[in-house]
């Protein structure tokens, strides 16, 4: 006997399929703070988790449900390891050179809504769903709401006119999908505010980025993975609780999950006679991360090397001054934290050389660094010049992930 | 009988100085066994990804690429059939023999069967691009009991229509007196600029919008040959004329799965037609597609093979 059951609609539970970026760790933090706010907006709606390394991290200590089809995910961080070295990643290439995972990804997906059964798919970033449904309209099952932090393809000096020539026709081949096809995204969030998209063109000749963003998607503003406002306020206790006496200056390096930071992370440590010389009281902690050995930094006596810090951004609220790589999520951590910092943007990462320091620069957040004319001394002297610099940065909102769910929520 | 060995090992001619590799970007899935099978002491280099039922043999193509050409169709099969890759002799990890008879379509044909051989697949599901085409006509003709199915992409065969503007092609070992457009596939210029060739070539096979990844891909397999090579896989024999080719059509027997682009301006759109329609088989055209749809319009591409693979086995 062969069986089916087919479920009237009206009898249907509310079901979304979500997506979030493995690249980075920040996606699967905004996300989760999303899917609570929509949990809270349509207490019916069931969230399938399509993800891979490492938002499977994230999302299994929340117990959130993870599509079986997710094992069969190509591993996107590891391409983007693979692609990077020392502390450089052209992000653009990269992202290009993963045409065969995004496809994989894509058909993996495609098997997942294949059933109908979802009424809504959630794409934080997720770049291959995007660009193959814009290719295949007809696979469309699903309302399809689309986030993003950035947006335009931006080219970096070393890559020449050839360069130049690529994001301008990836950028053209994404505004023709997009216009062609206005009925695939039904949401288009993107991840901030107008002031925060960079003032450049997509391409000679083409339209303006943030003209065309605002006509094309809505403002969430930013979205933070945890509300620092209940922490900044009990800051006092937090560095209590976290060991941190009130006569110690705290100085928390960190260079997130991947193992890309390991000349970042040494070269701050070799600033720490400098730093120590010039910043009484000084406290340096090294957070060498998962795929990072500690004992290969050659720490000095003085700088704490850790391996792995749960709940870290409780340490970034908790510190007097951090020293990062030029990620958004770290970066918008500590503006939102309202706490002084370095960051040293990878070479050749549009994403973080052009976007995210445009929206520092907004925010008034950071000291921007470049990593290959920053030597030791120079650290050093940063660090003993930005840790006793009032903070003047604007505020973060808080309710970004509030306004993305509602958004998201009238699909649903 | 084949035999397999490490795949890190050199190839028996020198490879060409032209220019290195590039650093192979990551796959979305890594082959579960490789070997190499050897015949009259050339030897060619074969992947096997998956487990499923039944196997997909990917042919390999025109040797101005290797088997990497099939990186967006291996991942998404693999994970429902066993899907089978070797590197056509003259590029990839497969030996570049230097007698032009090497090259014929049956040493190809009978490659693909050593390969079966050596992996202990009966039957399979044959997917072929382009040249890929006659040595697929070839297997499902002469050994219909191996073939359960013959998909056929943008096929190159020896029938009648050509593209308007390729007639240069004919003069391919004449000294012309210009490199302008298709006067580039030339022998003669192979020799004097081989990335200008390729990269006017692939510009003819993607002629779709926004096609620059797969152009640069393809541009850096086609360096991973030579131009000696690929002259000699010129001159090496076909499947013969268009009548040869009727008749080699009309002895096949398995289900045809024909894909063609209608803006084809390598293999022309009316050949793969012609072939649907002697082989009884099934038609998907690509309007606006060009000479590679499984580069190109690889989900219209995986999930028409899908189809056609559940349909055989049905």
């Amino acid at each position: 006997m062969t069986t089916m059951t087919w479920t009237r609609a009206l009898r249907r539970r509310r079901r979304a399929l979500y997506i979030s970026s493995p690249i980075g760790l920040g996606h699967a933090m905004r996300d989760a703070a999303i899917a609570d706010e929509l949990r809270a907006l349509r207490p019916d709606l069931e969230i399938d988790w399509l993800a891979q390394h490492p938002v499977t991290a994230v999302l299994e200590t929340r117990g959130e449900r993870i599509h079986p089809l997710s094992a069969e995910l190509a591993s996107e961080s590891a391409h983007f390891a693979a692609e990077s070295s020392a502390h450089d990643l052209n992000a653009f290439q990269a992202i290009r050179r993963m045409d065969e995972i995004l496809l994989a990804n894509f058909m993996v997906f495609h098997d997942a809504v294949a059933d109908g059964e979802y009424d809504l798919v959630i794409g934080d970033e997720a770049w291959d769903i995007d660009h193959y449904l814009h290719e295949n309209p007809e696979l469309k099952r699903t309302a399809f709401a689309w986030m993003t932090d950035f947006v335009g393809w931006l080219p970096m000096p070393e890559g020449g006119d050839h360069e130049s020539f690529l994001t301008a026709d990836y950028n053209a081949e994404m505004i023709e999908h997009v216009e062609r096809f206005p009925r695939l995204r039904d949401r288009a969030i993107f991840v901030g505010n107008p002031d925060d998209i960079v003032p450049d063109d997509f391409g000679p000749g083409m339209p303006s980025i943030r003209d065309w963003t605002e006509r094309h998607f809505a403002f969430s503003g930013y979205i933070t993975g945890f509300d620092p406002g209940p922490l900044v306020e009990a800051r006092d206790d937090l560095r209590r609780e976290l060991g941190y006496r009130p006569d110690e200056r705290v100085v928390i390096v960190t260079v997130g999950g991947s193992g890309v930071g390991e000349s970042l992370l040494k070269r701050v440590i070799d600033a720490y006679p400098e730093a120590v010389r010039r910043i009484n009281g000084l406290r340096m902690i090294a957070v060498a991360g998962p795929r990072i050995d500690p004992a290969s930094l050659g720490a000095p006596a003085g700088v704490e090397v850790r391996a792995f810090v749960p709940d870290l951004y409780r340490h970034l609220v908790a510190c007097d001054l951090a020293v990062v790589q030029g990620g958004l999520t770290t970066t918008m951590e500590l503006a939102a934290a309202g706490r002084p910092f370095l960051y040293f943007p990878l070479a050749n990462h549009f994403e973080q050389r052009r976007h995210v320091r445009h929206r520092l620069d907004r925010y008034g957040a950071g000291r921007f660094m470049e990593f290959d004319e920053a030597s030791p001394e120079v650290i050093g002297a940063a660090m003993a010049e930005e840790i006793d610099r009032p903070i003047a940065s604007r505020p973060v909102e808080r309710d970004g992930a509030a306004r993305a769910a509602a958004m998201i929520a009238e699909l649903v | 009988m084949a035999t397999a060995r490490a795949p890190e090992r050199a190839p028996s001619e020198a490879r060409p100085a032209a220019t290195p590799a590039a650093r192979e970007q990551a796959r979305a899935r890594y082959s579960d066994t490789t070997g190499f099978i050897e015949r009259d002491g050339v030897h060619v280099f074969y992947e096997v990804y998956g487990a499923g039922e039944p196997t997909i043999l990917l042919l390999p193509t025109w040797s101005i690429i290797h088997s990497r050409f099939w990186k967006l169709q291996i991942p998404d099969l693999a994970r429902r059939y066993r899907v089978i890759t070797f590197d056509g002799r003259g590029n990839g990890r497969s030996d570049r023999p230097t007698a032009p008879e090497a090259y014929a379509e049956s040493e190809f044909a009978a490659d693909a069967l050593a390969v079966m051989g050596a992996t202990t697949t009966d039957r399979a599901v044959l997917v072929g691009l382009s040249m890929g085409a006659q040595r697929g006509l070839l297997l499902a003709s002469d050994h219909p009991e191996r073939v359960a199915g013959a998909v056929f992409i943008g096929p190159s065969l020896a029938l009648q229509q050509t593209i308007p503007g390729r007639e240069r092609v004919n003069d391919f070992s004449e000294r012309l007196d210009t490199d302008e457009g298709w006067a580039k596939y030339n022998e003669h210029y192979w020799r004097r600029d081989y990335r200008s060739f390729l990269e006017f070539f692939f510009s003819q096979c993607f002629s779709e919008a926004h096609s620059t990844k797969p152009t640069e891909d393809a541009v850096g397999w086609g360096l991973e040959t030579d131009p000696e090579t690929l002259i000699r896989t010129h001159v090496a024999a076909g499947i013969g004329d268009r009548d040869a080719t009727l008749a080699r059509i009309a002895r096949v027997r398995c289900p045809v799965l024909v894909i063609h682009g209608r803006d084809d301006r390598i293999a022309p759109f009316a050949h793969g037609e012609e072939l649907a329609r002697a082989s009884g088989g099934r038609l998907i055209t690509i309007e606006g597609g060009g000479h590679i749809p499984n580069a190109r319009d690889p989900v219209k591409v995986n999930l028409a093979i899908r189809d056609f693979v559940e349909s055989i086995q049905r």
